[in-house]
């Protein structure tokens, strides 16, 4: 079934590439015949590789790069030129169509594509490492077409800034796509990385970047690719440039039936619901005319389409992103990192502006509402705007509600940005403080509830007031769940003393020369020795993936374990210091 | 001669060059140069001019005198230019006595010819004299009369001339420098031609054409050539032509950028992934948790010790990012392992086998089996009821008499004991004076006979229970005709001698090798031992009454480590270290083999019902074969964590217990149905604790009452234990 091909065995470029163009890997076969050492592919998928036409073209590539190396050697150094710029190319589209025959298999498998992406368009160009300045360009501009793209239809999810770093989630036809984005500082290109491997890649990835973004633009009508004010470049606002073009260019152009309905959706963006569902009617009423009787099939299948659409159109989590930073005017300082931002804010609805010719707003504007500084102290100050770290945004994207700024404040240690990747839903898992503040707001948000009027000071401080109030809701969680525990073990006291009895009633039965021993060992131990019996008669495979779970339990429980401990710690030392 | 230099420099052929020099003075130089042209034909025509030149350069050089001198000579030029014409033949010697620079200087020197007539001799001769020379005539001139210092600083403050005068020495005058004068001066001193109407670029001038020209420079006709057409290039074209009709010839395409399109438009159709083999998607990169965060709570950031203790980890456990926390977003640097940790995902994602796992999410606890109810189970033995104290070794063996009542128990001390079971009451003492290895008691309820193997003896005793019609009989068997014994051994080597032992009221067995174990038939009257080390006489079995003993005609495959007979049949079971075979013993042939599996076998039990047997094994595992079903375990239970020493059935219970060395027996429930295709039911019961372990021994021996669901331990802790079902 399998052909192995040891790792040792020389692979040439071209044979890489072909497996890296084609998606085949590695199988793991049940029996490794010929060694652990050993790489084994599928048999058939070798098979397959040798129809691959790719396969030609590498040779045809590889004859080309002959002919250039002959032509330098004779210092034809024009004809070396003019081959070398004729460089037979691979067709990239028919691969990517045969890898991912849907657009869904594409969007799904689209994370590494766009982390990528994102990461060469920060690494410098370098001639040694052949990292083309093009390329690097190519890279910059998908990643700000996609970035637009997410803004515009605010499919933008979650945010995280990590030392790696920022993290962005976004939810695109259902699915969950994340990409990490490099700070916005020079990338050092090391050694020991075989950049060749990584271009390779970069050149199936970057088309099937651009015919996803084309496929994204299409079904929102859009041009692609998209036309961008130059001013706007020059002052590396490209992804505000491209969503304000996506705005504006956002009219619904000249239909054909087969796109009635995805035009419809489109236009329904901006009408509303009620004028939208009007549409569509009449829409279907034409409809009806244009279709031949005898296929009311097709009519519902239509009808269904739109109404599904209609759903994940105006799904809660997608107007609730929308609307986040409604009311909001944010105004950037220089010192902030404008690239994320710009698609942050926008993205949940925000409007923002910065220090710059071709800035929609200028910083005097009166109705900022907030100001992203990130520096020691402000100097001037508007009274009618706060100044906000930047930290800020992301956190309330996170959570889905505007936070109070006070914790943010300029010159402030920001509260600890957490991840939202995390699930608290697991049993034993730790919850920060912080988090749980964050949930209460959200509640308090939600509900519409204003705390509980309480001492004035505390009014004044909502935050405050909020999370006293969950840390005495904690406590009185865990004080319940004390008092359960006790309730058990008065319980089991009592069956204890009871077994007791019932033992010396025995030792009274039997002889007198008994010595009685042992019993409340064995009673200790009862309910140890249960969970063991159970082991004894388990099949080792079993036993074994019973031990495997064991041990990972216990790891992640240790880990907690840490972290709680460490809280305690630092929970001490402030109670000491205060 | 400067003229000659500048011209030089410039880019003019050189056959060009003297025309148009001609011309250029002639132009230039209308009447007042004629005395010029006069005095280049003196330069050039005496070697003395080209001396005067570098002399006028190196005084340059000196600075002031030559400015003196030259200025000396240009006053005297502009004062009495008249002159001139008259004294120009004499004035060629006269410059070149005073060696004064300047062609022109030269010219004007003649005017002041009468003035002083010393020559070329040094001034300093005449410092102190009240003259300063000889004018022509040969009168002295004398020196003039010296303004004050401060009168003359004076008038040259208020002159505003005062810059270009200059004190000539030689003539004793004041003189003052023209504008074209120092005009000259300054070119000099920029090595420029010293001459302020000569322009080094002048405009050219085309000679040999004008407007009323009548013929051209060159008569010759225009070649023939200039007006055919180039054969050779035509058929250049032609070549080209042909080529590129044949397509030999392309030319390069505008470059093509490979756009996008609607590379997806129809996948509506298309429900699965269309690829060739089963398609495993690479699995998505881990999302990071709150330690990732630039900013991360404060518990998530491990103290320094902790992070000094990584160092001491193996270097796969040590965790491969350590949170860091910044205060602010501006100081987070740029990621260091970026572009490694992305180079890495490639590599996984074309390097890695790809298998689709099911990720078990479930409950551990539902791992294991549900098992019985064990109250459904009972009764077994759970708790200790009595403790049979009295040995001062560890109990080596026990063993129930067939009604239950008494007990026998063997000791490293070297004493044998017989007990009561319900009162805990030693009856009975032998000593023996050797650790005992073995205790068994005669299955028959009338014959009251204990069998104890000692070191490499083998005692048949005489307990001295039972009624006296009992022990009459029991003492016609334990009676030994010594000498015939040692006859019918005599031939061969004697495996073993029957003795009577008088100490002790019995037959002694002496046996060549040490004996481990002495396992009783049903009836009574035979009995198998077991000598590890006896190599083909390792398992022997006596019959009583008769008072022989033979060796098993079977070979043996490994070590005998323990015997037993079937329950109910003629059948022979051997446990050696890895196996276990089962001989019967009327046909004298090999019926099965049982593969254990084990690493060494340390016991073996049979069920009641025959099929079913029990092997305990040195690393703690606990074999049920069911011999009907197969040569391999039905089920293997690793109960202990230390060797097993002992398996047991329960005679007529559906129970088994094993005793270990880790001071624990197991109650296990063993139901063994009589529907064939049911198979066995075995469920662990209960965990036996209470001896103490002593030299790393525990329970060395465990046997249930014959009866009663009951369970006798005998521990390495001197104790011997009954553990009762309520």
């Amino acid at each position: 079934m399998l052909q192995n091909m040891s790792p040792g065995h020389k692979q040439s470029d071209c044979f890489k590439s072909v497996y890296h163009f084609s998606g085949i890997t590695p199988r793991e076969p049940k029996k490794k015949f010929k060694g652990n050492d050993k790489t084994y592919y599928h048999v058939k998928d070798i098979a397959f590789l040798h129809h691959e036409p790719l396969l030609e073209m590498h040779r045809a590539i590889r004859v080309h790069e002959r002919k250039i190396k002959k032509a330098e050697a004779k210092k034809n150094v024009e004809r070396a030129n003019r081959l070398r710029e004729k460089t037979p190319k691979p067709k990239i589209d028919r691969i990517i169509r045969q890898r991912y025959p849907r657009f869904v298999d594409a969007l799904g498998e689209l994370d590494d594509c766009l982390t990528m992406v994102h990461l060469f368009a920060t690494v410098p160009a370098t001639k040694e490492k052949k990292i083309d300045v093009d390329l690097i360009h190519k890279c910059r501009k998908l990643a700000h077409e996609w970035q637009a793209f997410i803004a515009r239809t605010h499919r933008l999810r979650k945010t995280f800034v990590s030392v790696k770093g920022i993290y962005y989630q976004a939810e695109v036809e259902g699915q969950t796509i994340t990409w990490l984005t490099p700070h916005a500082l020079q990338q050092v290109v090391p050694d020991d990385v075989d950049i060749p491997t990584m271009l390779n890649f970069l050149q199936i990835y970057q088309p099937l970047l651009g015919f996803v973004n084309f496929h994204l633009y299409h079904s929102i009508n859009l041009k692609y690719p998209p036309l961008l004010d130059p001013e706007l470049e020059a002052e590396a606002a490209e992804v505000y440039g491209l969503i304000r073009y996506a705005q504006s260019n956002n009219k619904p152009t000249i239909l054909e039936t087969s796109e009635l309905v995805e035009s419809e959706q489109l236009e329904s963006k901006q009408d509303g619901p009620e004028i939208q569902n009007k549409k569509s009617e009449l829409r279907l009423a034409q409809l009806q005319h244009q279709l031949p009787s005898n296929e009311p099939g097709a009519l519902m299948h239509l009808v269904e389409k739109a109404a599904g659409e209609d759903g994940e159109e105006y799904d809660d989590e997608t107007k609730q992103c929308k609307n986040l930073f409604q009311n909001v005017k944010i105004f950037l300082s220089r010192e902030v990192p404008r690239e994320s931002l710009h698609f942050v804010i926008p993205a949940f609805g925000g409007m923002v502006s910065w220090e710059g010719e071709k800035a929609p707003f200028a910083e005097t504007d009166q109705s900022i509402t907030h100001q992203i500084v990130d520096r020691e102290a402000q100097g001037h100050r508007f009274l009618s705007r706060e100044y906000v770290q930047p930290q800020w945004v992301f956190d309330c994207v996170n959570a889905r509600i505007i936070l109070p700024t006070e914790n943010y404040m300029v010159g402030r240690i920001p509260p600890p940005h957490l991840s939202p990747f995390v699930d608290y839903g697991e049993e034993g898992s730790y919850v920060p403080d912080y988090a749980k503040t964050i949930k209460h707001l959200q509640a308090a948000a939600r509900k519409e509830v204003l705390p509980l009027p309480g001492v004035e000071k505390d009014l004044e401080d909502p935050q405050n007031l909020l999370a006293e109030g969950i840390i005495d809701r904690a406590a009185a969680n865990q004080a319940a769940k004390e008092k359960q525990k006790l309730m058990i073990l008065e319980k089991q006291y009592h069956e204890d003393l009871k077994k007791e009895l019932q033992g010396a009633t025995y030792t009274s039965a039997g002889s007198t020369e008994v010595i009685q021993t042992g019993e409340s060992l064995n009673n200790g131990q009862a309910n140890i020795d249960d969970v063991d019996m159970a082991e004894l008669v388990m099949p080792n495979k079993k036993r074994k993936l019973l031990k495997a779970m064991e041990i990972s339990n216990q790891r992640k429980q240790s880990k907690n374990d840490t972290i709680i401990r460490r809280k305690k710690k630092l929970d001490e030392a402030q109670n000491q210091r205060s | 001669m400067v003229e000659l230099d500048n011209q030089k420099e410039e880019p003019i052929p050189s056959d060009y060059n003297e025309d148009s020099d001609d011309s250029d003075s002639t132009q230039h130089s209308d009447e007042s140069d004629f005395e010029d042209s006069s005095a280049d034909k003196d330069g050039d025509s005496s070697s003395g001019s080209s001396d005067s030149d570098s002399d006028s350069k190196s005084e340059l050089e000196d600075g002031s005198p030559a400015q003196d001198n030259s200025g000396d000579s240009e006053d005297a030029e502009s004062q009495d230019e008249d002159d001139v014409k008259s004294e120009g033949g004499s004035e060629g010697s006269d410059i070149h006595q005073e060696g004064v620079g300047g062609d022109e200087s030269d010219s004007s020197e003649d005017e002041v010819a009468p003035r002083n007539t010393i020559g070329e001799v040094p001034l300093k001769w005449y410092e102190d004299e009240p003259h300063i020379g000889y004018d022509i005539k040969g009168k002295k001139i004398k020196k003039k009369e010296k303004e004050d210092k401060l009168g003359s600083f004076l008038a040259n403050v208020d002159d505003s001339k005062n810059w270009r005068k200059i004190y000539d020495e030689y003539n004793d005058e004041v003189v003052e420098l023209t504008k074209d004068e120092i005009k000259i001066v300054r070119k000099l001193m920029k090595n420029q031609a010293p001459h302020t109407d000569f322009d080094p670029y002048p405009t050219y001038v085309d000679w040999f054409k004008w407007d009323g020209a009548k013929h051209p420079l060159s008569n010759a006709p225009e070649p023939k050539r200039r007006f055919i057409p180039s054969k050779w290039e035509a058929k250049k074209v032609v070549q080209y032509v042909r080529a590129i009709r044949n397509g030999s010839i392309t030319f390069d395409k505008p470059k093509e950028e490979d756009d996008a399109y609607l590379l997806w438009e129809d996948d509506s159709g298309l429900t699965e992934k269309a690829n060739h083999l089963a398609y495993v998607p690479a699995p998505k990169q881990k999302l990071p948790g709150h330690d990732e965060s630039y900013n991360p709570p404060l518990e998530y950031i491990p103290t320094q010790e902790e992070i000094n203790s990584y160092q001491l980890m193996y270097e796969e456990d040590r965790p491969k990012f350590i949170p860091k926390r910044f205060t602010s977003m501006r100081s987070i640097p740029a990621y260091e392992n970026a572009m490694k940790e992305s180079f890495e995902r490639c590599l996984d994602l074309y390097l890695c086998p790809r298998v689709r796992r099911k990720r078990l999410n479930i409950d551990p606890e539902s791992l294991k089996p549900k098992l019985p109810n064990k109250k459904e189970l009972k009764p077994y033995p759970i708790t200790c009821y009595i403790e049979y104290k009295g040995h001062e070794g560890a109990v080596t063996s026990i063993s129930v008499e067939a009604s239950g009542q008494w007990m026998a128990s063997g000791s490293s001390d070297g004493t044998v004991r017989v007990w009561e079971v319900e009162t805990g009451r030693c009856l009975r003492r032998w000593e023996i004076g050797e650790a005992v290895n073995c205790v068994t008691w005669n299955p028959l309820p009338d014959i009251h006979i204990l069998a104890v193997s000692v070191g490499q003896d083998v005692l048949l005793l005489n307990t001295g229970l039972g009624d006296e019609e009992e022990q009459q009989r029991i003492k016609e068997l334990l009676l030994v005709d010594s000498p015939k014994a040692s006859e019918e051994t005599g031939k061969k080597a004697p495996s073993v001698s029957w003795l009577k032992d008088d100490k002790h009221d019995g037959i002694r067995l002496r046996h060549l090798k040490t004996v481990t174990s002495v396992e009783w038939h049903r009836k009574g009257d035979y009995f198998s031992t077991v000598m590890p080390a006896g190599e083909s006489r390792s398992v022997l079995i006596h019959q009583l009454s008769k008072k022989l003993s033979q060796k098993l005609p079977f070979k043996l495959h490994g070590l005998a480590v323990r015997s037993t007979f079937h329950p109910s049949r003629s059948i022979f079971f051997i446990c050696t270290k890895k196996t276990v075979r089962v001989y019967d013993l009327l046909k004298r042939k090999l019926i099965k083999t049982l593969y254990t599996g084990l690493k060494e076998a340390s016991s073996i039990a049979v069920h009641p019902g025959g099929d079913n047997l029990i092997v305990g094994s040195k690393e703690g595992k606990l074999c049920w074969f069911d011999m009907d079903l197969s040569a391999k375990p039905y089920k293997t239970l690793k109960c202990h964590p230390k060797d097993i020493n002992n398996v047991v059935f329960h005679r007529s219970y559906p129970l088994f217990a094993s005793c270990s060395d880790d001071s624990t027996a197991y109650v296990f429930h063993g139901m063994v149905y009589s529907d064939l295709n049911q198979n066995p039911l075995i469920v662990p019961l209960e965990i036996l604790r209470g001896h103490a372990n002593s030299n790393g021994r525990g329970i060395l021996d465990c046997k249930f009452h014959p009866r009663q669901p009951w369970l006798f331990t005998a521990g390495a802790d001197k104790l011997i234990k009954l553990y009762c079902h309520y």
